[in-house]
């Protein structure tokens, strides 16, 4: 008996040997929360919640294979990548398919959407081009990483996809100001984009982004409207009050005055059903995930290592204060969804993934001390 | 080149840095969050009750539930003005469309008149633009079922049941129930929002008086809906609250019997239960068909009943009047006793012409000089001269006091609206209105009703109902009592205590021997008392509203409305037991006693003795309300000549 469970343990402990137990807890206590929501906010049928599930099982498969690749072969990888990655960028431009543009190509068995490989592999090839460097990075270094980063980035733009966008190019970023970057370029970019914003006001947004920005700013001036999601997103927050009107009591969602309650908008029906005490919980998970990326990252050996753990991590947060912002009226709406939480598939692969490489850092560190 | 790069790198600095860069970004991140938890906090917990509430606006309609308008019955219970089940066509605006082009591809399926269009574009202004408007009522059977065919080529657009008013008597009944109308803007103004549900409301008559008892409440379902408005379940209700029946003391048998009794002529009568101010019957002629009203009148409809010089949408017992002549005499002579001035025995010598002293002008009497008068010969003889010396006796200030004790100058209180007060002579009332003086001759001529006076036919009625019944001067009215709601048991409207107008049992005695004189030998009045088994009690007069000088030459026809003369008649019966007293007044009647005489005489017999006059002449009765000949034949100015 006993024998047979100490082999079973063994077994397991084989399995999860390159798994980061601490974070994969935080993960599975998400999707659980994400999965009951989703359940409330689906109508209270299955359907949504098997598929998503079904991703969610996907994403995992590539966490657990993902973790357990060694990282020096990762970024022996990471520029050829990088490269590939880039081509369905393209490609996308000229077959894909979307509502608001070209996102996703169509491969027969599901949609593909290309943007959301550059996540994993935008931080890859940053991280490999820092490792090379001399750090903090120097201007040369500082102007190709702004390149690698823009591609991408411009690319993305095109399809329209400003949300993807920005989080594509945040997740460079992060590698760069982990790399060490001089505060100096933070504070010439906030001048920068104040400087810009009026040229993009008039010659880059597409009317449905300028709506959206002056939507954000007086919601109450469409109510009928543009201001109406936001307005009802809000009401549904605010009716949650601190302990929520209960699992599958969320009125907002049910009788669809919420729109999009099963995708970008699903956080205000998790705030309306379980309240502010909802809320805290879920950020405060979302706090530790990334906390205990960066803390991987941080003990990790290697500057490769280290910046695309801490990238990825950092990452994570974008989604969360964009999404959460956007839905409580803090932010303009941009389409980010909440990792975990929203229903969608590709977003929780490569969310899943991402983190399965932050586990891989975690798991190959050299045994011998510095 | 990168392998010198390398070189240049330290591996421990970059670890420290990395560390440095981390922790700043942890604590940005953590800072951030809790921005982020705090923003919800304030959503969540600081400013709850108003999303709270917000939410519950969202969720939670009120479906307004319209009650059954009240019926009203006559003194035995018969119908009077019911509901008979009807389709309407609701248009909910936000849904329709295009609004013009939506009523131009209705008006192929049904009848939609431009009065129809021009109400609905007025209504559609004062309602929000969710709330349903209608825009046709009383939908015909094939015009609903061509629409139903094509029902989904109108969005918006709903056939809805209601409850359609219906007056079965239509003409007969028109001046005391009155009608429902549309609501109209200023209605709606008074309304609450689930009122708005409402479609007609009384406008006139006693649907106008107990609107709020007829109407009842309008209930509402909260329902719980969804962002299209779709009724998901019910959360709960108020229900409706249906309206009041009501009773009337009129009966039925009796009205007809006096629409009847007028024939073809116009005037007014009321009869009421001395006892108790019950109005048993009340007609004004010429009349209309109230049912017309209902779903709004046509344009040629109205403008029919406003051109025709007789008023038929006048209702002359309430709101009209004149000079009461000589029926007021009785209550003169109760002043007179009442005054100390005369005792009943007390006579006078008329000698056909009264003139105040140190005058040359006589105020004549119809019949020459009646010799010595008491009392009693004075009211049924109805003697000028004794009324002509009691009023200058008395002065204009006592006078003026004693009519208003008798309800003159003031309305009787009916359950109609807009009553008129009438007016008592006096030189108040005259400095209001002209610059000149009083002078006493005018004094002497409102002691035979003539001059200034003003009484409704109402007034006289209750004033020889006060002396019917010894001296009470009751409330005249038209509702008896009502019920909420069908099982419920009818119960007495309250009505005020009747007031005395006299203390003295002997005085009210000799008033009335003096009316039961009237009908006598001897007596203006004795014509019409031939076969009745019952006793009588009366006085005749003649009101006389354009001097006698002017109207021998004018067709009176011709004459403006408020010119026309009038033959009176007030009375009771039985007299030793009164039951029953009547005020007739028939326009261009002549002598009172030829005309209106006759017509109380078949009111009395018909209460009486249940003896109905011949067949009432034709009124169509409508079979469905609304669809009614264009004009109701009571409608038309009667033609007979020589009248």
């Amino acid at each position: 008996m006993n024998a047979i469970a100490h082999l079973l343990f063994g077994i397991v402990a084989r399995v999860l040997r390159t798994v980061d137990l601490w974070l994969l807890g935080a993960l599975l206590a998400l999707m659980g929360i994400g999965l009951a929501v989703l359940y409330s906010a689906g109508a209270e049928t299955p359907h949504l919640v098997v598929a998503q599930g079904a991703r969610f099982a996907v994403g995992l498969a590539a966490m657990w294979g993902l973790s357990r690749i060694p990282p020096t072969r990762l970024r022996h990888w990471s520029p050829l990548v990088y490269g590939v990655s880039l081509l369905p960028l393209l490609l996308v431009l000229a077959i894909g398919q979307g509502k608001h543009g070209n996102h996703w190509i169509n491969l027969g068995v599901f949609y593909f959407q290309p943007s959301e490989v550059i996540k994993l592999s935008l931080p890859m090839m940053l991280a490999w081009f820092l490792q090379r460097e001399a750090l903090p990075p120097r201007l040369r270094t500082t102007l190709i990483s702004g390149v690698l980063i823009a591609v991408p980035f411009g690319l993305i733009l095109l399809q329209p996809d400003f949300g993807t966008g920005m989080l594509v190019a945040s997740s460079g970023v992060f590698a760069l100001f982990l790399a060490g970057l001089s505060w100096w370029w933070f504070v010439a970019a906030v001048g920068g984009v104040a400087a810009v914003a009026p040229v993009a006001w008039i010659w880059m947004l597409r009317p449905y982004q300028k709506d959206r920005i002056l939507t954000f700013l007086n919601p109450e001036s469409d109510p009928l409207g543009a201001g109406w999601n936001i307005i009802q997103s809000k009401i549904a927050i605010g009716a949650g009050g601190m302990t929520g009107k209960g699992w599958g009591q969320g009125s907002q969602s049910h009788l669809d005055y919420l729109p999009e309650h099963t995708t970008d908008f699903i956080f205000a029906v998790l705030s309306e059903e379980f309240g502010w005490i909802g809320v805290a919980t879920v950020l405060a998970l979302y706090l530790f995930v990334i906390g205990r990326c960066l803390w991987i990252a941080a003990e990790a050996r290697d500057g490769y290592s280290r910046l695309l753990a801490g990238a990825l991590g950092l990452a994570f947060f974008v989604y969360v204060i964009v999404n959460g912002g956007m839905i409580s009226g803090m932010l303009p709406v941009v389409g980010v969804p909440m990792p975990l939480l929203s229903y969608g598939g590709t977003s929780a692969v490569s969310l899943l993934a991402g983190l399965g490489l932050v586990m891989a850092v975690g798991a190959h560190r050299p045994r011998h001390a510095t | 080149m990168a392998p010198r790069r390398r070189q240049l790198k330290n591996a421990v600095a970059e670890a420290m840095q990395f560390r440095r860069r981390a922790a700043i970004a942890f604590l940005a991140v953590g800072g951030a969050l809790c921005g982020l938890a705090g923003w919800y906090f304030r959503l969540q917990v600081l400013e709850h009750a108003e999303y709270a509430t917000r939410s519950e606006a969202n969720r939670i309609k009120p479906l307004p539930v319209v009650p059954g308008r009240g019926l009203i019955l006559d003194r035995k219970g018969r119908v009077l003005a019911d509901n008979v089940p009807a389709f309407r066509l609701d248009v909910v605006p936000d849904e329709a469309g295009d609004l013009d082009e939506l009523i131009g591809k209705l008006s192929k399926v049904v009848a939609l008149t431009p009065e129809d269009i021009e109400r609905f574009r007025k209504d559609r202004k004062a309602k929000r633009g969710f709330r349903p408007v209608t825009l046709k009522l009383r939908v015909g059977e094939e015009e609903a079922a061509r629409f139903a065919v094509d029902r989904w080529r109108y969005p918006g657009v709903e056939l809805v049941p209601y409850l359609n008013r219906r007056y079965p008597y239509g003409t007969e009944f028109a001046h005391v129930i009155g009608y429902v109308g549309r609501i109209d803007e200023a209605d709606l103004a008074k309304m609450g929002d689930v009122d708005s549900a409402l479609t007609h409301t009384g406008k006139a008559g006693l649907e106008r008086y107990y609107e709020d008892a007829l109407r009842g409440k309008v209930g509402y379902e909260k329902i719980e809906t969804n962002v299209e408005g779709r009724a998901l379940r019910r959360l709960g209700q108020v229900p409706a609250v249906p309206g009041a029946d009501l009773k009337l003391s009129v009966d039925l048998d009796l009205q007809r019997a006096m629409v009847a009794a007028f024939g073809d002529m116009d005037g007014s009568a009321v009869a009421i239960d001395p006892r108790t101010g019950e109005i048993l019957a009340m007609v004004s002629l010429p009349s209309y068909d109230p049912n017309l009203f209902v779903n709004g009148i046509s344009h040629a409809d109205y403008k029919a009943l406003i051109d025709n010089p007789s008023r038929p949408l006048f209702n002359r017992n309430v709101l009209g009047g004149g000079p009461p002549g000589s029926t007021v005499k009785p209550l003169i002579a109760l002043a007179g006793l009442d005054s100390g001035l005369r005792r009943p025995e007390d006579a006078v010598f008329s000698t056909g012409e009264f003139h105040i002293p140190g005058q040359r002008r006589g105020y004549r009497d119809a019949h020459g000089g009646a010799g010595w008068t008491d009392l009693r010969k004075s009211i049924a003889a109805s003697v000028n001269f004794y009324y002509y010396k009691l009023a200058y006796e008395m002065g204009i200030a006592r006078f003026d006091q004693y009519m208003r004790k008798y309800g003159f100058g003031a309305p009787t209180g009916i359950d109609l609206a807009g009553e008129n007060s009438g007016v008592v002579p006096s030189p108040q009332w005259k400095a209001k209105r002209t610059k000149e003086p009083w002078y006493p001759g005018e004094t002497v001529i409102s002691g035979i009703g003539q001059g200034y006076w003003v009484a409704t036919t109402l007034q006289l009625a209750r004033g020889v109902a006060a002396i019917a019944n010894g001296g009470r001067l009751v409330r005249p009215h038209l509702a008896a009592s009502r019920r909420d709601g069908y099982a419920a048991p009818w119960t007495p409207l309250p009505q005020p205590e009747a007031p005395h107008i006299t203390d003295n049992p002997a005085h009210m005695r000799a008033v009335q021997e003096g009316m039961v004189g009237t009908m006598q030998p001897g007596g203006t009045g004795f014509s019409l008392v031939r076969g009745a088994p019952y006793l009588m009690a009366g006085k005749t007069g003649t009101a006389q509203k354009i001097s006698r000088r002017g109207s021998a030459s004018v067709d009176p026809h011709q004459l403006p409305f408020h010119l026309r003369h009038q033959a009176l008649f007030v009375g009771y019966a039985p007299a030793d037991n009164p039951t029953i007293a009547v005020a007739v007044a028939v326009e261009h009647g002549g002598f009172g006693a030829s005309t209106a005489g006759p017509i109380a005489r078949k009111i009395f017999d018909a209460w009486l003795l249940g003896k109905m006059p011949e067949a009432p002449p034709s009124i169509a009765v409508p079979v469905a309300a609304g669809i009614a000949p264009a004009v109701a034949p009571a409608v038309v100015p009667p033609q007979a000549p020589g009248r």
